[in-house]
């Protein structure tokens, strides 16, 4: 029976090994020799030259290419070493790599042979809690040419890649969609190896060789800790780059590889017309100095908390809030209301009425709205009411957004509803705790139904349904002065959030996994999950025709759980073409 | 840079004393004792020195340097606004700064209209304002128009800053 592509454990499940620095020594010194391995033939463009590459601020490179896998490299005047390495070359662009031999170092190379301009990427492990993490630093530089003036041009971090997307595939096999909606991060969906459901992300560079070639790197950190490089030709969509890094196996990728894409869009940037700055985020803060290979890195799964079944009971138990007042909820995992500024008012439609939610999929929950934030709920066929607060949105005539949270179920459910009161049609967001790696993560279930009121006859068969329409768009929101993100609908089943910096060039980046529901023509109701990150299930009704979302946020932690609104104002950043990687076409059928 | 509190600006004798002429100049030389020279040149020094601490002070405010723009304090290290104010930047609308050294010669105060970036942060209560402040964000900044008020105080020969608060303009 054929297999699926899809992997046992998806990359943010991954438990990745915590690598001594014995045994990555050991590992990497099967390669030292050898060099990366290739599944294209290597370039010969360096053998038989002797090259110096000089670096402002780093070291000065001075290398024999003996053959196109050998070489000797003598740093900063130091004794050559011998070395394996492997070039691929782009027109005049060429990237090599190699190991330093005794250590946990070594170098991608990028050259500019036209102009004889150098990016030096030093690399090596054991350079943070987690070792197997691969650590970068970056040096500007030229070859040196005898006789020559040093030119004062250099290779530079740039934020003209930002917004770019690209369906790649490696000589390797390999296909990958990878989107530059930050200029500091990346988000990947490794489409051959991973089946593609989810998007993940890791901090980037982007640096700028000309108007037609620049160099990307990605390193997945919190994932496997792998660095990927590489030189793209923009108009070609060509690439030619190094990956190192152990896999989920824990064995040694090191390879060069070519590959051809095709561009997927453009997203809008919002930095400051002329402003082309790259590298927006500073590695260090202010008044302090960055140390080699430092860089501000989003490490969500470190710092959340990760809580048992009886740590969140007791959390719910000692602390359990819907849409509480900043005031009445203290503790850092209290009501978000910084994600409220842009809320608008809540709408008090459902007051005074009586109606039933029949979900497909579930019991069905009867209610009675006392006011605009009490309502009462009870499944069928039970006696007792429970009185619970709620709050309601109106995002578009007839559909009402409404919370609450469901006390005394055993995983301390919340209900965050999109009721169609025009087309009798209604879908839930259920999230619930106790899910099987943290108890205090969010899961969620969909459920999909009907509204029974007086005076409405709900439709027989017609359902909302799911959506790929939003797939690859691109959405910014301001929550609140100061605070705006936008999201990437980067598969149709995950969804990226890019942080903007004070100068608005898309900075922090991250991502879950997401369902998109069709509420309406140009209403989507969306969530996302926050697994291995702070464990929220988030969930926004996005109207496109007024950009403006509102939403529902459900949330444990150690202060306990909370449900809270949010909204935000709106812009339209653009889309990616990506919709035709996600059609399931017919196979040999069953085998 | 060296941290250390400002003292007077040796400098100043070299290019400072040609500006000094035209105050010199306005009242007859004959008129000035030596004294007198001493005393004024030594107010010149001083508001130079101040001037010099001021603008450094300044520096590391905007550069986010809080810990070694509090080290340009004396002892009593206080400033009204503490770690809210990201930007000073001079308020040329306003009226000029003004530095008047003490007839002691161990006190001073100054008055400098200036445009203030305040920074209120946003709360940690979500991930992405988590995110924001990782990177260096996370505040609702605005700037208002406010007349710093500046004491200084002298010793061991050198200026430092006593008291930093600000007032409406």
């Amino acid at each position: 029976m054929p297999g699926t592509p899809y992997p046992k454990e998806q990359m943010h499940r991954i438990a990745y090994t915590k690598l001594s620095e014995q045994q990555i020594a050991d590992k990497l010194s099967k390669v030292i020799g050898s060099g990366p391995t290739s599944a294209s033939p290597l370039s010969d463009a360096f053998v038989g030259k002797t090259i110096r590459i000089v670096t402002d601020n780093g070291p000065a490179l001075a290398y024999k290419f003996v053959r196109n896998n050998r070489l000797s490299v003598a740093e900063n005047g130091g004794g050559a070493m011998d070395a394996g390495y492997g070039a691929l070359t782009l027109d005049n662009v060429a990237i090599f790599s190699h190991m330093i031999p005794g250590t946990q170092r070594g170098y991608a190379v990028v050259v500019d042979q036209g102009t004889n301009l150098a990016t030096v990427f030093e690399l090596w492990f054991s350079g943070y809690d987690d070792k197997r993490e691969v650590q970068r630093e970056i040096y500007y530089g030229y070859v040196d040419q005898a006789g020559q003036e040093a030119p004062k041009a250099r290779h530079a971090p740039t934020n003209r890649i930002e917004g770019k997307g690209f369906y790649w595939k490696q000589d390797t096999g390999a296909e990958t969609l990878e989107f530059y909606p930050s200029a500091a991060y990346s988000n990947f969906v490794e489409l051959s190896r991973l089946g593609g459901e989810l998007s993940f992300c890791g901090p980037s560079d982007y640096i700028k060789i000309n108007e037609d070639f620049c160099i990307y790197t990605r390193t997945e950190c919190e994932l496997s800790g792998t660095f990927t490089a590489y030189v793209i030709n923009l108009n070609r969509i060509e690439q030619v780059g190094v990956r190192l890094g152990f896999d989920a196996s824990d064995a040694l990728e090191y390879y060069v590889f070519r590959g051809k894409g095709e561009w997927l869009g453009q997203l809008a940037q919002f930095e400051k017309f002329g402003d082309e700055s790259g590298a927006p985020v500073p590695a260090a803060a202010p008044g302090q100095t960055a140390a080699k290979g430092a860089r501000r890195v989003y490490r969500p799964f470190k710092t959340m908390a990760k809580m048992t079944k009886a740590q969140v009971d007791a959390a719910c138990a000692k602390h359990t809030s819907a849409f509480a007042p900043r005031a009445i909820a203290p503790g850092a995992n209290a009501p978000a209301a910084s994600m409220a500024g842009n809320l608008g008012p809540a709408t008090d439609w459902l007051a005074g009425k009586s109606f039933t939610l029949r979900y497909d999929n579930a019991p069905a929950i009867e209610y009675r709205v006392d006011d605009t934030e009490t309502l009462n709920w009870r499944k069928e066929g039970d006696s007792n009411w429970t009185k619970t607060r709620y709050q309601a949105y109106e995002s578009m005539p007839g559909v009402i957004l409404f919370g609450h949270l469901l006390e005394g179920t055993p995983n301390h459910d919340g209900h965050a509803i999109v009721a169609d009161f025009h087309q009798g049609l209604m879908t839930c967001f259920n999230g619930y705790l106790n899910t099987p790696y943290y108890a205090n993560e969010a899961g969620v279930k969909i459920l999909f139904g009907v509204i029974e009121m007086e005076g409405l006859i709900p439709p027989k068969y017609n359902r909302h349904s799911f959506t790929d329409e939003m797939a690859g768009r691109a959405v910014s929101q301001n929550y609140a002065p100061g605070l705006t993100s936008m999201h990437l609908y980067s598969t149709p089943h995950s969804l990226s959030w890019i942080i903007f910096t004070g100068s608005d060039a898309g900075g922090l980046e991250w991502s879950g996994p997401a369902a998109y529901v069709k509420i309406r023509d140009g209403l989507f109701f969306i969530y996302w999950l926050e697994e291995a990150c702070n464990g929220t299930l988030g969930t926004i009704l996005v109207n496109v025709h007024t950009m403006r979302d509102v939403g529902i946020g459900y949330n444990c932690g150690e202060n306990g759980l909370n449900m809270n609104a949010l909204g935000a104002h709106e812009r339209l950043a653009g889309q990616f073409d990506i919709k035709r990687f996600y059609q399931v076409k017919a196979s040999g059928g069953v085998v | 840079m060296s941290n250390n509190a400002i003292s007077t600006r040796r400098s100043f004798l070299k290019n400072g004393a040609l500006l000094a002429a035209p105050l010199a100049a306005a009242a007859p030389a004959a008129v000035l004792t030596d004294n007198g020279l001493k005393v004024r040149l030594a107010k010149l020094e001083d508001e130079a020195a101040i001037r010099d601490l001021h603008q450094v002070w300044l520096q590391r405010v905007n550069a986010g340097e809080v810990d070694a723009a509090a080290t340009l304090f004396g002892k009593t290290k206080t400033f009204a606004l503490g770690r809210t104010v990201r930007s000073i930047a001079p308020d040329h609308t306003g009226e000029p700064d003004a530095i008047v050294v003490g007839a002691d010669g161990r006190s001073a105060t100054g008055r400098f209209h200036c445009a203030v970036e305040i920074g209120i942060a946003i709360p940690l209560d979500c991930t992405l304002a988590q995110m924001a402040h990782q990177q260096g964000g996370g505040f609702v900044c605005r700037t208002e128009r406010r007349v710093l008020k500046v004491r200084y105080a002298k010793a061991s020969g050198g200026w430092s800053i006593a008291k930093a608060e600000f007032a409406p303009a």
